[in-house]
């Protein structure tokens, strides 16, 4: 029988995991169409928290409306991040100049410039201090299970992320859209040469990870009680890491390493003290940058 | 018979290299059309300009009348214009139905049956990987793909490339085929052999510009021609 303690971190680092996955969603299905990595994806979690923040102050609603507020925000803020820091730079439309190396420089430098500008803008305007978070929409309600406590957040954590996560693989597989967004993942020239809109698939793919992203945001916000405008950095890097661990552009690899994660460190306050438990997702990237420079469950080659 | 695509005058300069220069090509409804020239001399530029994937910088490209050489790529689907591209550029980590359905858009699954009657080799392996496949069943997918949209003009860039011979065959065949069945085809080669056997009209380009133009069955009996791509002169051949 395992111990409760193990049992414990393990709950918790599950939802890490889940809040980790949500993230590295949005960065790979943007790296997917782009081939870029959008530095800007910290704060659109930051921007989704504030926004179920001010909602919960404005008028008080229920939570399910809080979450809903929180991925909208989320999804106006990818839409004009792409209008604003991506879509300028794409003025060709051939295959060299889609996914170019020049395009990649100049959108890394563009969405660093627009994640700095919305921090500091959410500084000035709320102050970098901690926000009050109304007590009762806080979801960190013991719940006794046995011989260990998880919150009801942890409960409503998984719940949600699960919900997103198979809405995602419906949309991926299924729909349309999810067609188009994953045939410009591969191959965007070819997309083009099937009258698929390119630029109106970016968007909706920024929309969509952007939406998780945020929703993200406004669940760890709650779960944890802490709002403030740096609290996407380090969740950010958390979901980079397992990006590339998953192998850049695999949705199923991002979750499954962002889950690794999550759990790893959890487990890891069991023998290290917890403030080195950031170390966990460095080492992690260091390794298998090292070992699997393809990702852990390694690319797909193409056939030329 | 009337002409479905009309290309004018066009141009393309891309910097400051000239890489069209006043281009006129004619594909009448169910014709076949090809465009003849070696490596390098302009000819997948002009068929990505007429897809919208470059944007010409003189002249127009007119599809029943409309110009359409200043629509976006997919703009240019939805009226008619489809391409079985250069380097095939297929969706190689996606399935083989796949790849067809997302050609077909609006159009859904209703060619498919059409497509895998032309191409039976693909229903074999509708749900493996594209990319798993070999060359010339790639290509086939790539000419399906662009089938499935039912499009007024098909445009091939360079079918033959790379593939054994009994598939140039196969590719000159289905060309026929598509053909008869009421497809206008604009074909670009550098096998100028086989391009020409199933042509009804064909221009040669050289260095961004029409340097011969006229019917196949002329242009194969050309000394100019002979000369530069069949590898000999005609009466030597004859």
């Amino acid at each position: 029988m395992l111990d409760p303690y193990i049992l414990q971190q393990l709950a918790i680092g599950l939802s890490l995991g889940m809040i980790y996955a949500l993230m590295a969603i949005g960065f790979t299905l943007i790296f997917g169409v782009l081939n870029v990595v959008n530095f800007a994806h910290g704060e659109v979690y930051t921007i989704g928290a504030f926004a179920g923040l001010m909602a919960i102050s404005a008028f008080g609603p229920p939570l399910l409306v809080v979450l809903f507020i929180a991925l909208a925000a989320g999804a106006l803020a990818g839409f004009g991040l792409e209008r604003l820091a991506f879509r300028p730079f794409r003025r060709f439309s051939d295959e060299a100049s889609l996914k170019s190396r020049a395009m990649r420089e100049a959108t890394l430098m563009s969405s660093l410039a627009m994640s700095i500008i919305a921090r500091e803008a959410m500084e000035m305007i709320f102050g970098s201090q901690f926000q009050t978070v109304d007590l009762a929409y806080l979801i960190n309600k013991p719940i006794h299970i046995g011989p260990i406590t998880i919150v009801n957040g942890d409960l409503i954590i998984l719940g949600v992320t699960l919900v997103m996560l198979g809405g995602l693989q419906w949309l991926l597989k299924k729909s349309p859209i999810g067609l188009s967004i994953r045939a410009v993942s591969n191959n965007a020239l070819g997309a083009k040469y099937c009258g698929i809109n390119t630029d109106r698939t970016i968007i909706i793919t920024f929309v969509i990870g952007s939406a998780m992203g945020a929703l993200a945001g406004i669940l760890v916000g709650l779960y944890y009680g802490a709002i403030f405008p740096s609290m996407g950095f380090t969740p950010g890097i958390k979901a980079f890491v397992a990006m590339v661990m998953g192998g850049l552009s695999s949705v199923p690899g991002a979750v499954i390493s962002a889950i690794i994660l999550g759990l790893s460190e959890s487990l890891s306050t069991s023998f290290m003290p917890s403030v080195w438990s950031d170390m966990v997702a460095y080492a992690f990237l260091l390794l298998t940058l090292i070992f699997f420079p393809q990702g852990l469950f390694g690319a797909r080659r193409e056939r030329v | 018979m009337s002409n479905i695509l009309e290309i004018k005058n066009l141009s393309l300069k891309i910097g400051i290299q000239d890489i069209l220069h006043d281009i006129s090509v004619t594909v009448p409804e169910q014709g076949i059309v090809s465009v003849l020239g070696a490596n390098g001399v302009g000819k997948t530029s002009l068929m990505r300009c007429i897809s919208g994937i470059y944007h010409a910088t003189g002249g127009e490209i007119l599809l029943q009348g409309e110009d359409i050489s200043k629509l976006k790529s997919h703009e240019i689907v939805e009226r008619g214009i489809m391409q079985a591209p250069e380097g095939r550029q297929i969706f190689s980590n996606m399935t083989v139905l796949e790849n067809l359905v997302i050609g077909a858009g609006p159009l859904g699954r209703q060619e498919l049956d059409h497509v895998l009657a032309l191409f039976p080799r693909l229903e074999e392996r509708l749900k493996q990987q594209a990319g798993s496949m070999s060359g010339g069943e790639q290509q086939m997918l790539c000419i399906g793909r662009a089938l499935m949209r039912k499009p007024k003009v098909l445009l091939l860039d360079e079918p033959s490339l790379g593939l054994a011979p009994r598939l140039v065959g196969f590719i000159c065949e289905l060309v026929s085929k598509i053909r008869a069945e009421g497809y206008a085809v604009l074909l670009v080669e550098q096998n100028v052999k086989a391009a020409l056997r199933i042509s009804d009209t064909a221009s040669v380009i050289e260095h961004g510009k029409i340097v011969i133009e006229g019917d196949a069955s002329a242009l194969a009996n050309d000394p100019r021609v002979a000369e530069a791509y069949l590898g000999g002169h005609v009466h030597e051949t004859a």
